[in-house]
């Protein structure tokens, strides 16, 4: 079923009801084929009957007006006698033809109408003849109601109505049979037509069902999947259960879906490639904005990204080149600005220094100037004074004479000294040969007290007493011993200082000896003094004059020492500008070089 | 018993007085070529030639330094076969007599060399005798009395 196509579905769908409702209209047919033949045969039966009917009534109507003229002997009452007669004629053979399918009403109705024509031909035909020869004798009508052919007559008549009533009945009993049957086929026919509408009714849905599911079902499918599929759900697939056109639809929805999601997974990987790139350029740029410019950008390539990055790192490379060369620059700034404020701050305190100097210059010159006046007074003072240094010196000269002398005596004392601390250190060696000696006997001694020991240890019990004597005489030896050794130290003490007393009165002896030498040095060049002293007397003049022409030399001075003094304020004052403007060149230069130095340049 | 106390290193030891002839100053010795590093060497004693061993180097040290109480006791050796020799001793810091009462002497306990003998202890420590029978090796002991070994 599932393996079939739509177009075959629907036409086994279709078919199979229209097959159905076919089936039952030949059905409903061949019933109706059978109720009109059960109609047509109750029909023929009425025929029949109407016939039979009208041979009666043909007979009767014979009969009636054979009596009437017999009666009356009117001949108009026999009048239509032939004619009745020729109704029953036809009327018989026109219902011996209807039965003729039927042998047993064939043959009474035969005999009926052999009866009858027998009757009509014989008994009727004459008894009116009889009757037309009696005429209009009284008693005719009698004679002939008492006649036995009359009898005769009403005996065929009857017979032949028996036969007639018999088949007639029999008819009837047909007819009732037939009719039974009718109904019988009318409920088949309802029942048939009840059934059958409610065969093709519960099919066609059956049909339409299964068909509806069959085309509906992946229909549903493939919708729910279009809708999940629009909806975003890139994996929506259909379960292909068929392979009909809506299976090779869902195979092929599948295939375009798998191609789109395909499409989408291609489209999301260059899209994340993408956007890798572009986060590697984004944190590169950014480390390179917060200053870190040391990031290397890994992204290159022929694409439009790539060329992006190949130019960004180019321009990270100038700007790592261009913020090297600004740092470099930065820092020599720095460090020029370091030493012009240096140089200019020594410059500034040269400047001032200079400027306290030139004060100090104009204050000693005022000071020059002004003691000018005073030094000629004391020039003049200094001229006694020069006298009097002239009567000094020469006073002071026979001092120095005295002072050699006693110089020269000093020498003669020291050498003296010498010459005894000479003979003390002669004493104390020979004080130290007696010392040696002394030792010597100790030891001598302390090795005499071991050998009485060792001869009173073998003189036993006798030697007892001359042991103790030994061990005193070695405890004296040994007391000697260490006095030797203490006069020894001393002996050896005194000598060093007698040596470097020797030393000292030498460097003494020194001194005077060079002393003496300076002393007469000394009166030679007061001797000198004094000379010149006497010399002194013009010179004072000269320099009196000096004086005055220093004073108005000093005067020029101070007031060229004024002027530099403003002219050392003012170059101080440009200084202290130019080292203001130098540290702001400084300040400048250190935030360049920290605005800088907050680029990373190398990794 | 009296010993006479002398000093090896730092340590004192005693010879008994009984075999103590007498105590010399440290005199002039005649150098012995090729003889053993204990044989400090031969002085003259009263004319007859008495070999010294110094006892610093004997008992393994340096030779005995030449301070003034640096001595030569000249000692009994009393040779295995029974002979008599006069033996110099050179001994450093020979300081005298000393009693060492017999109960106070006690085994060493350490079996170094074959001459020192028992220790007593007193309040500047201890003092170990030294045997001068034991003192001289059998070799040394030829080479020092080489006739008395011929005639042995």
């Amino acid at each position: 079923m599932n393996n079939l196509s739509i177009r075959n579905k629907l036409y086994i769908g279709f078919g199979s009801i229209v097959a159905i409702i076919l089936l039952l209209l030949i059905m409903a047919y061949n019933n109706f084929a059978s109720l009109t033949d059960a109609n047509r045969w109750d029909k023929h039966t009425m025929e029949v009957l109407l016939e039979l009917d009208r041979v009666n009534n043909a007979t009767l109507d014979i009969q009636v007006d054979a009596r009437g003229y017999m009666l009356t002997g009117d001949e108009s009452m026999i009048g239509s006698e032939r004619e009745n007669a020729e109704k029953m004629k036809q009327s018989l053979t026109k219902v011996i033809q209807l039965t003729a399918d039927n042998a047993q009403q064939n043959e009474r109705l035969k005999r009926t109408q052999a009866l009858l024509l027998g009757w009509v031909n014989d008994n009727i035909r004459g008894l009116i003849e009889k009757r037309r020869a009696l005429g209009d004798s009284k008693g005719a009508a009698d004679a002939l109601g008492q006649s036995a052919e009359l009898r005769q007559g009403g005996a065929v008549v009857n017979s032949a109505r028996q036969l007639l009533e018999q088949a007639a009945s029999e008819e009837r009993r047909l007819l009732a049979e037939r009719s039974a049957s009718a109904v019988e086929l009318h409920a088949s026919q309802n029942q048939l037509l009840i059934g059958g509408g409610l065969a093709v009714i519960v099919l066609s849905l059956l049909i339409a069902y299964t068909l509806g599911r069959a085309i509906l079902g992946p229909l549903g499918n493939l919708t729910a999947a279009l809708a999940r599929l629009g909806s975003g759900e890139r994996t929506a697939r259909i379960a292909v259960t068929s392979a009909d056109e809506l299976g090779k639809v869902s195979a092929d929805f599948n295939n375009m879906a798998q191609q789109l999601q395909d499409a989408t997974q291609r489209e999301l990987e260059l899209t994340n490639q993408l956007r890798a790139k572009v986060d590697a350029l984004l944190e590169v740029v950014s480390r390179a904005a917060s200053g870190d410019m040391t990031g290397k950008i890994s992204v290159t390539g022929a694409d439009a990204i790539g060329q992006l990055g190949e130019g960004l790192q180019r321009m990270f490379d100038n700007l790592r080149q261009l913020l090297t060369n600004v740092q470099k620059a930065g820092i020599q700034v720095t460090t020029s600005a370091t030493e012009i404020a240096a140089s200019a701050k020594q410059q500034e305190a040269t400047g001032v220094e200079q400027a306290q100097t030139s004060v100090e210059v104009l204050s000693t010159t005022k000071e020059i100037s002004s003691n000018t006046s005073q030094l000629l007074k004391t020039m003049e003072d200094a001229t006694a004074v020069a006298d009097y240094t002239t009567s000094a010196t020469s006073e002071a000269q026979g001092n120095l004479r005295r002072m050699d002398q006693t110089m020269q005596n000093m020498v003669n004392a020291t050498d003296s000294i010498n010459a005894k601390l000479a003979a003390l250190s002669e004493k104390a060696s020979n004080i130290n040969s007696v010392l040696t000696t002394i030792t010597k006997v100790a030891d001598q001694t302390n090795i005499l007290s071991l050998n009485a020991a060792i001869e009173a240890e073998k003189a036993g019990e006798a030697g007892r007493g001359f042991s103790v004597v030994a061990t005193e005489i070695r405890r004296l030896a040994d007391q000697t011993s260490v006095s030797t050794w203490d006069i020894e130290q001393m002996l050896k003490e005194m000598q060093s200082a007698v040596s470097a007393s020797v030393m000292g009165m030498d460097k003494f002896s020194e001194e005077i000896r060079r002393s003496v030498g300076e002393v007469r040095q000394v009166t030679d060049q007061l001797s000198g003094v004094m000379d010149q002293v006497q010399k002194l007397a013009p010179q004072f003049d000269a320099v009196l004059q000096g004086m005055q022409a220093q004073a108005v030399g000093a005067q020029q001075i101070s007031e060229t020492m004024m002027q530099l003094n403003d002219a050392t304020q003012q170059t101080v004052e440009s200084l202290k500008a130019t080292s203001e403007a130098v540290h702001q060149l400084q300040y400048a230069a250190g935030d360049l070089q920290s605005s800088v130095s907050t680029f990373a340049v190398n990794a | 018993m009296k010993v006479l106390v002398f000093h090896i290193g730092a340590d004192r030891y005693g010879l008994p007085l009984r075999q103590v002839q007498r105590v010399l100053p440290l005199l002039e010795l005649k150098g012995i070529p090729l003889a053993p590093d204990s044989v400090a060497g031969l002085m003259n004693l009263h004319g007859d030639p008495m070999p010294v061993i110094d006892l610093s180097r004997i008992s393994g040290g340096a030779p005995s330094r030449r301070h003034f109480d640096t001595r030569i006791v000249v000692a009994d050796y009393t040779s295995p076969e029974g002979a008599v020799h006069a033996l110099g001793l050179m001994a450093e810091r020979v300081q005298g007599v000393q009693d060492v009462s017999p109960q106070d002497l006690a085994p060493s306990g350490v079996q170094a060399a074959p001459f020192l003998g028992r220790v007593a202890g007193d309040a500047k420590g201890m003092v170990q005798l030294v045997e001068v029978n034991q003192l001289l090796p059998a070799e040394l002991r030829g080479r020092l009395f080489p006739a008395e070994a011929a005639a042995g």
